[in-house]
Formats: C-alpha cells, sequence, structure tokens
C-alpha cells in the first residue's frame, strides 16, 4: 500500500519544503487485520489502515519534530512548518548528533503477499480450532488472532533513503475449565500467516487448561524452575536496559563497578549463555537499519531526548552485535552521541533482534532431567524493583505444574516472585531450542534458587 | 468560522484530497460553560452520515461512525553533566503530533465488525463502512449470541472540557524556560546527579454518529507537568530517584501555572539526596499510611480492574485477564472494611475520564462501586449491561483512536475521604511501627487481581505515632480484598486529592486510557511488607 515509489516520492517531497539545515523524515505505513474471540465467541474485530509521518527539522542543532498521519500536500507543508517552527523555538542542544549521509542497506526483508492480503476469512480456521476445540472438553476459549503489513521508509536531507516491507502474523489463545480452576495459553507468531500453527496453539492451551486444574498450594521459597520460552522472554527483555554503557558508566547500572568504571569483560553469567542482536537471522523479523521507524503516531508516551541521530542505531546499517558471550559481558550499547564522545563506533540498541542460542534439547527433556522443580508456562504483570539491581517483581500464569523424578506431577497454584535476570542468567543450568517469542528467539531455561515470595489466589 | 457550502463539497467530494482536519474541526471554544447550546457540526455530520446509510444499506442493524482528530504536545528538558567536564548539558525536547481519521463500527447478523481509515474522504468512508459490514458478515459464521445494546437515548448535543488557557497556544519557550527553572532547582542541591521535566498537552476533538440517531461532538483537553531528581553513589552503588507528580487533569495550561514546577524543585533534590542514604525498612507487618499520589494506583489495579464487567465476564481472559468478582457478587461482595466507599464516575471536576458522553453514546455518569465495603456495581457498557440483567449502559466506553474499536474501560474510581475530621498526624499518631509512603514506585497485580506488589517513591518510618525519618528499599504485598479490609480511617475532604493516571494498557490490539482515583491518606493496619534490593 506503500511502494518504495511512492514512499519515495513522499518524503522527497517532505523535504522540498523544508527550509532547515537538517530534516529527517521517516514513514511508517500499516495495514493491520484482526480477529479477537472471547467466551467462546467472536467480540471485537476489524481492520485498519495508519500511516505515520514523523518530520524533525533542524537548524544550528535545535530540533523540533512532529508527527502526523495527514498526507496531503497542504497538510505535509504545515507538518514542516510546523517542525520548523518548534526548531526556532527549542534551545540549541549540546548533546546533538548529525544525521546519517546516504547510506548502503542490506537487503532484509520478510514480506509474505498472502499474509498481507488476508483478512477475517483467513483468521477464521484458527479461532474455529480454539473456539470448537474448547468447546468439545467443556471449556471457554478466548485469544487474538493478528496480522500485519509493514511499509517503512527513512529519509534526509543529507540523500539518505531506505526502504522496506514486512508481514507479521501473531495468535494466542487462552482456555479456562467452567469451574474456574484451570487455565493454559498457547501462542504461535511468525512473518507469514503460514508459520502460525494456530490449532498446534490451541491444542497447547486446551491441554494446559485441564492439566492445571485444582491446583495445590506450595510454600513460597526457592526452587528449580524451568521457564517455558515465552516466561523467558519476558524476563530476559528488561535486563538489556543495563547493557547501556552511558548508564552504566554513570553509576546507575547492574553493569556499573563499584567505585566506578563498567564490568565489561566480566563473567557474570552461566558459560552456557551467548546473547545477540542479530536481525539477519532469518526466523525474525528486523530491518535493513538500526533504529526504530514506528508505525503508531504514538502520542504523548513516545519521546526521546537528543535531536538528529543522537539515540540507538539513528538509521546506520543493521549490524549484528554479541552482548554476552560465554556468560561474560562482551559488548556495551553506544548511542551515536555517547560513541562520539567515547571515540568508539556506535552500537545497535541493546536487547534488538535478540538471539540467545539454546541447547540441542526439547521442554521434555529439561523435565525428564529435573528431579524437583517447577515447569512455568508464561509470566504477567512484570516490573522493575530495583532497575539498577533489575530485581524484578512478576507472578506465574496459565500453567505452573511440580516437576518430580522427571516427570509433570500435579499442577500448583501460581506465585508472585522477586528475582533478577541476572541471577536467572548465573543459575542456568540447560535450555532447549530457542523459538520466535515476541519477535526475540529464546529457549526454555532451566534454573535454580529461582525465589517465589507469595501465592497468588488467580487462575 | 464554518465551511461554506462548497468548500465543504469541495473537501467531500469522492475525487477531492482527503478533509483536512483542522478545518472539519473549528478552533476550540474557551470556557466550556457556554457551549451547551451550540450544535455539532454539520459538515461533520454529512460525512457520517455516508458511512450510516451505506452500512444500513448492505445490512448492518446498527451503525455508528467517530470522526476524531487527536493533539499531543510534548515539552522535556533533561539537565545531566557532561561527563567529560561536569558542566550541566540542557537537553531539550519538543514533539507534536496530530492524528486524524475515522472508525466506523457496525452489527450486522447479529455480530460486530470494524474498520477504520486515516483518509478522510465520502468515498473512503464508504469503502470502509462497507468492509466493516463485512467482517462483521465473515465473522458471524463463530457467533454463539448476538450482540445486544441495551438502550439509549438519541442526543445532539456539543461538550468541552472547561479550561482557560489553551496548552496549544503557550509558546514552546515558555515552557522550556519553565522547565530549566524547575531543573535548575533541583540540581541546586548538592549530588544531585542529573533532573529531567515535562510538560505534555493531549486534546481529542470527537465526533460521534450513531445509526440510532446520536450526533455529538466533543472536545476533550488533558494537561500535566512534571519534575523528577536523579542522585546516585558510586562509592555504594546505589541510585535513586525522586518525582513531583502533580496530577495530570483535563483542564488547560493554567494547571501547569497552578502546580508550580521550580517550587518543588529544591524540596524533590533534597529528598532524593537522603533517599540515597536511608536505612533499609525492617520487614514484617506493619501499619502503612498511603498518600494520595500512591494510594490511587493501588485504587487502580485492586479496584479499577477488579471491578470492570467485561473482565468478569471472561472477554479479557486472553490478555490483561479477569477478576476475582464474579457477575453474583453484586450486592453481596465483602470488598473492605465498612468505611470504605468507592465511585465510578465520568463526571468528576478535571477527571482524566472526564466527558460528556463516552464511546457509545451514553451520557456521563457517577455510580457506587462500594459502599460501606460491600461491592455495590461494575462498570458496563452498551453490549454487556443485559448480561448482568441491567437495564442502561453506565457509559464506561472508550477507544483509544479513530481506528481502535470502543471497548469497557476504568473511569474515575475515587475513593471518599473520611467523615470526621482527620489530619495525617492523627493518622500516624495511631501507629506504633509503620510507613507512610508518598507517590509511585513498582507496581504489579495478578491477572485476578487478587496478588498485589508495590513500592513507592519516597518512604518515612512512623514510629512512636510520628512520622520519622526517610527509610529505603520498601514494598507491600497483599491480596486485595484481605487488604482492604485493614482500612480503618481516611483523612478528611480537606485532604483529598485527585491523582490522574495517562497510560492504563488493555486489549487487543492493546489501547491506552487516562482516567482518575482521587482519594485522601488513609491508613492500613498490619500489611506484609517486604525488603527489596
Amino acid at each position: 500500500m506503500l511502494s518504495q515509489t511512492e514512499a519515495k516520492q513522499l518524503i522527497a517531497k517532505i523535504l522540498s519544503f523544508s527550509k532547515a539545515d537538517d530534516c529527517d523524515v521517516t514513514v511508517g505505513a500499516v495495514e493491520s487485520a484482526n480477529t479477537r474471540f472471547a467466551r467462546n465467541s467472536i467480540t471485537t474485530s476489524g481492520r485498519t489502515s495508519s500511516i505515520a509521518v514523523r518530520i524533525s527539522s533542524t537548524k544550528d542543532t535545535k530540533t523540533g519534530t512532529i508527527a502526523t498521519n495527514e498526507t496531503s500536500e497542504t497538510a505535509l507543508r504545515a507538518a514542516v512548518a510546523r517542525s520548523e517552527e518548534l526548531s526556532a523555538l527549542a534551545p540549541p542542544d549540546p548533546e546533538y548528533i548529525e544525521p546519517v549521509g546516504p547510506q548502503k542497506y542490506p537487503e532484509i526483508s520478510s514480506y509474505d503477499a498472502a499474509t498481507a492480503a488476508a483478512g477475517a476469512k483467513e483468521m477464521l480456521p484458527g479461532v474455529r480450532a480454539a473456539i470448537e476445540g474448547a468447546e468439545a472438553k467443556g471449556l471457554t476459549a478466548a485469544g487474538y488472532f493478528e496480522r500485519d503489513a509493514e511499509h517503512l521508509a527513512v529519509g534526509n536531507k543529507r540523500g539518505n533513503f531506505g526502504y522496506t516491507q514486512r508481514t507479521t502474523a501473531d495468535y494466542s489463545v487462552t482456555a479456562r475449565t467452567a469451574d474456574g480452576t484451570g487455565s493454559g495459553w498457547g501462542a504461535g507468531e511468525g512473518g507469514h500467516l503460514g508459520d502460525v500453527d494456530a490449532p498446534a496453539a490451541a491444542r497447547v492451551a486446551i491441554e494446559k487448561s485441564l492439566l492445571s486444574q485444582k491446583p495445590r498450594r506450595l510454600d513460597p521459597g526457592k526452587y528449580t524452575v524451568i521457564l517455558e520460552p515465552a516466561a523467558v522472554d519476558e524476563m530476559l527483555g528488561p535486563l538489556f536496559g543495563s547493557f547501556n554503557a552511558r548508564t552504566a558508566e554513570e553509576g546507575r547500572s547492574l553493569l556499573t563497578r563499584k567505585g566506578g568504571g563498567t564490568l565489561l569483560g566480566e563473567k557474570l553469567f552461566s558459560e552456557k549463555v551467548t546473547v545477540r542482536s542479530d536481525p539477519f537471522d532469518p526466523r525474525l523479523t528486523a530491518s535493513p537499519w538500526s533504529g526504530n521507524v514506528s508505525t503508531s503516531l504514538g502520542g504523548v508516551g513516545q519521546f526521546f531526548f537528543g535531536g538528529g541521530g543522537a539515540g540507538f542505531g539513528g538509521y546506520l546499517p543493521a549490524q549484528k552485535m554479541t552482548w554476552i558471550e560465554k556468560g561474560a559481558i562482551r559488548n556495551l550499547g553506544y548511542t551515536r552521541y555517547w560513541a562520539k564522545k567515547k571515540g568508539v563506533e556506535p552500537t545497535p540498541a541493546p536487547g534488538s533482534n535478540l538471539v540467545l542460542d539454546g541447547e540441542d534439547h526439547s521442554i521434555e527433556d529439561l523435565v525428564a532431567s529435573t528431579e524437583r522443580g517447577l515447569l512455568i508456562t508464561r509470566f504477567w504483570y512484570i516490573r522493575f524493583v530495583n532497575p539498577q539491581t533489575v530485581q524484578l517483581t512478576g507472578l506465574t500464569r496459565d500453567g505452573v505444574f511440580m516437576i518430580e523424578n522427571g516427570k509433570i506431577a500435579y499442577p500448583v497454584m501460581n506465585f508472585r516472585w522477586n528475582e533478577s535476570p541476572a541471577n536467572l542468567l548465573a543459575n542456568l543450568e540447560g535450555m532447549s531450542r530457542p523459538v520466535r517469542v515476541d519477535g526475540d528467539l529464546v529457549p526454555a531455561i532451566k534454573a535454580k534458587e529461582f525465589t517465589f515470595t507469595s501465592l497468588s489466589d488467580a487462575i | 468560522m464554518s465551511l461554506s457550502r462548497r468548500k465543504f463539497l469541495e473537501l467531500t467530494g469522492s475525487a477531492a484530497a482527503a478533509a483536512l482536519a483542522t478545518e472539519l474541526f473549528e478552533l476550540p471554544e474557551l470556557n466550556a460553560a457556554n457551549t451547551a447550546a451550540q450544535k455539532p457540526s454539520a459538515s461533520l455530520a454529512a460525512l457520517a452520515e455516508v458511512a450510516l446509510s451505506t452500512a444500513k444499506k448492505l445490512g448492518a442493524t446498527y451503525a455508528d461512525i467517530r470522526i476524531n482528530r487527536y493533539r499531543d504536545q510534548v515539552v522535556a528538558l533533561r539537565s545531566s553533566p557532561d561527563f567529560a567536564t561536569g558542566k550541566t548539558n540542557h537537553v531539550p525536547t519538543a514533539n507534536e503530533t496530530q492524528s486524524f481519521g475515522f472508525g466506523v463500527r457496525v452489527i450486522a447478523n447479529g455480530t460486530w465488525g470494524f474498520a477504520g481509515s486515516h483518509i478522510v474522504t465520502r468515498a473512503e468512508i464508504a469503502r470502509v463502512a462497507g468492509e466493516a459490514v463485512a467482517v462483521a458478515k465473515a465473522n458471524s459464521a463463530l457467533q454463539r449470541q448476538p450482540v445486544k445494546l441495551s438502550p439509549v437515548k438519541a442526543y445532539v448535543d456539543k461538550w468541552t472540557t472547561p479550561f482557560t488557557k489553551n496548552p496549544f497556544d503557550i509558546p514552546v519557550t515558555e515552557k522550556l524556560a519553565l522547565l530549566e527553572k524547575a531543573n535548575s532547582e533541583v540540581k541546586a542541591v548538592q549530588k544531585v546527579f542529573a533532573a529531567q521535566s515535562s510538560i505534555v498537552a493531549h486534546s481529542e476533538d470527537k465526533f460521534f454518529a450513531s445509526s440510532e440517531g446520536s450526533r455529538i461532538q466533543q472536545y476533550i483537553l488533558q494537561s500535566y507537568g512534571q519534575v523528577q531528581a536523579q542522585a546516585r553513589d558510586l562509592a555504594t552503588r546505589i541510585s535513586r530517584s525522586r518525582a513531583y507528580s502533580p496530577s495530570p487533569v483535563t483542564a488547560g495550561y493554567e494547571v501547569i501555572e497552578e502546580v508550580d514546577l521550580p517550587g518543588n524543585g529544591r524540596r524533590i533534590g533534597e529528598e532524593v539526596v537522603e533517599h540515597l542514604s536511608a536505612p533499609p525498612v525492617t520487614p514484617g507487618k506493619k501499619d502503612l499510611v498511603l498518600m494520595p499520589n500512591h494510594l490511587s494506583l493501588t485504587i487502580h489495579e485492586s479496584i479499577g480492574h477488579a471491578t470492570e464487567l467485561d473482565r468478569v465476564l471472561g472477554y479479557e481472559a486472553n490478555f490483561a485477564g479477569t477478576s476475582f468478582l464474579k457477575p453474583e457478587d453484586m450486592g453481596k461482595f465483602r470488598y473492605g472494611s465498612e468505611v470504605m466507599n468507592v465511585v465510578g464516575d465520568r463526571t468528576l471536576p478535571r477527571g482524566m475520564s472526564t466527558v460528556g458522553y463516552d464511546d457509545d453514546g451514553v451520557q456521563a455518569t457517577s455510580f457506587d462501586i462500594v459502599k460501606n465495603g460491600v461491592l455495590q456495581h461494575f462498570q458496563t457498557i452498551r453490549d454487556q449491561a443485559h448480561l448482568i440483567g441491567e437495564a442502561e449502559s453506565r457509559g464506561c466506553c472508550y477507544a483509544d483512536s479513530f481506528d481502535s474499536v470502543p471497548f469497557q474501560r476504568i473511569p474515575n474510581v475515587w475513593l471518599k475521604a473520611g467523615e470526621k475530621p482527620m489530619t495525617v498526624e492523627d493518622l500516624c499518631s495511631g501507629i506504633d511501627d509503620g510507613v507512610l509512603i508518598d507517590g509511585r514506585g513498582s507496581w504489579s497485580i495478578d491477572h485476578q487481581r487478587y496478588n498485589f506488589q508495590f513500592g513507592g517513591d519516597a518512604f518515612y518510618e512512623i514510629k512512636g505515632g510520628k512520622k520519622g525519618k526517610m527509610i529505603s528499599r520498601v514494598a507491600y504485598q497483599a491480596r486485595t480484598p484481605d487488604f482492604w479490609a485493614t482500612m480503618d480511617a481516611a483523612a478528611d475532604q480537606r485532604f483529598w486529592q485527585n491523582h490522574g493516571l495517562t497510560s492504563d494498557g488493555k486489549g487487543q490490539p492493546q489501547q491506552i486510557n487516562a482516567m482518575s482515583h482521587g482519594c485522601s491518606p488513609t491508613r492500613f493496619r498490619q500489611v506484609n511488607v517486604l525488603l527489596t534490593d
């Protein structure tokens, strides 16, 4: 819906209105179809198309930014003028970094025309699998199926231009028992609708719902756990904020050394742990550049400090970066501003396009290797308790099972936990093969001494 | 400044370019008190008619369209030291966002269908209305019970948030100057590392038309600002922050002038430094005095979300979760102590969820959620009221964008102040060993809203009936009905404050909602207090 030629023309038109020293433009267009269901029936569903044009104008390091979804010539002219007006009113930015010049971007695309054309009809079979599968067992299903087609472009007054398009599909389902004592969850995602095995995800949710019925009370405390990939991904994300070199050097990060300096090079985690950002992994959906082009206007929640290209990436070509190698801190993340300050190369954002290499095991293998421990389906409502130690709190959800002598023995009640992903990676004993979760590639992790602090009555 | 007929035809003709939001939505009127007599825009009503007639022609039994324009402005300033020289760098941000488009919602074959677009032309409105009907018809294959809407009157009205200063008219330079003054006050305190502050404005121009005859135009305006201090100690490897976060409100820039960001800068600077070396709490069962800027979030999580009818019925089971409450608990369930009284309210002055009408076209209401500790009512919208035997919706429907599906969201949910004269000192005087918590820290609650854990922004010990020195590393953990059962007193109306939240998430795809949770400082007995990292 926004071809490369159209994107190029749109950006050229915007730049032709610019009177500023620099003008940076991103365009993110998305066409979405979604089907939502609950109580074994389809509820709110829809089909939408939207566009977000973001224009930053800079004069003498003073930057004003405007985002709009109106693309008529009059509206764009007004938007450019307003961004220039804002930049004239802003004070100089001492951390300003100039936008990049012309770049050569790698070919990264995961566009699938069939996914981009799919609507309610194409998603119906996946929804039917959940609803009819649940009904057959006397359960209630709720879930969500969405597919997106995104068209992203970047350009600026210095002659840079980049374009990419990609599709994604996501499906998830929760099945609950009629007596309210059991709940299970399953999910699937990929770059193409065909990557999502909705009936398989529905079967997992249904099976877990039945297995999790009438859970037993277990005392909170420290347990060996096997976290399924969904739980691992939710817990790892917050760790990578600590990899910002500036925060670490300023004394505000897990990777700050006591007394000053950073923990770069230190071995903090299990030897088995290697984590990298890899935008070239074909199992992921990445951009040809580092840095985000938003398809959403975002509103008040989305703002950042530093005009031009001061942040992570700044639309430099996508690159691989290893953050943790065999348990040691291999690299810290440098924004373009901090990199210039420190005389090093800028990096992609830590934790973006995340790949955690697993081991050649199944989750069943991990269960079989466990004498006593807990199998955790997923987490819920994770928040920082202490950003510096990355102590997090959160809860388990949709299936916690006691493992005894290598076998699932019985379901247990949900827990609240207070724990740091740094401890999880330090106490890691084994992993499964990685799968795609929320745009990352992560395995299930088996780790000892995971801290549960109280019981939750929630099912 | 209404559009001429010719201009209107130009804008809405099938060959015309998309209509400009600024031309369709007139400039907001200052002082809404006089807007009652005003009529919604005829140009918008004519565009809406395209959707309603197309949907009807294609077999929809109900249709509505929302044509909306949103504006956001964030002006922010970070003041932090240059690493090499130690000199303070003031790094500014000036961002604006504007978005404009429409969403059409229909019922066909007893099933909802929705579609939206950012291209506001007659042709696109007709196409999208057809798309919404097609979605409804396709999905009706798996519909078990037809959608049923509770009745609502047809309103033709215009409503505006009361305000006196349009924040979008205040020069960005003036805002940045205020922020620099606030940050400089924070940075004047030795040992403060960095300061950060912001001023935000958000507006929604909304036009709603339904096949049942309503034509409603509204202008909602939100304004807020805050300033934050950061400090760190390299020797102990501890970093802390402290914020002055006056409540976000529906109002204009006048509120930024009222809350005095610079006047609070030095205080939070001193408090963040004190927090750096504050001794850790001794964990165990303790009495708590929770200040309004903290308790508002506990109300939000443990009452606001738990009493949403869509959660109770299972509509959110796959994402936000369900509730520990059941439909049959209405009128019976003991939520808390006798002194607990909670109101759901979209009419509250300056409440972040305060409107004239909700996104179902239902006029704003106020209703009891908890009375004398007993659950009274759930939050409802038109398609759910009948499921619990209620005749009318309580007006809790909202969509965060023109292209988002309207669904049930939390209104302003507030806790009544104590009836007897009572100050914070009086609340503390009854406590041997307790903690006073100010501001928001970490928060987390389970998916049925039972088990929660909250931190805070600043903690003070209460010993021998008096508020004492600052302590650190505090969180409390409780089960919702057990916690509210321990509420034994609240300060009186003089100390009641509204506190707005701006980014509550729910739904798939996720949508954001804002609302306010007012309360006065309130006391809870023997709550489990944890020592955190």
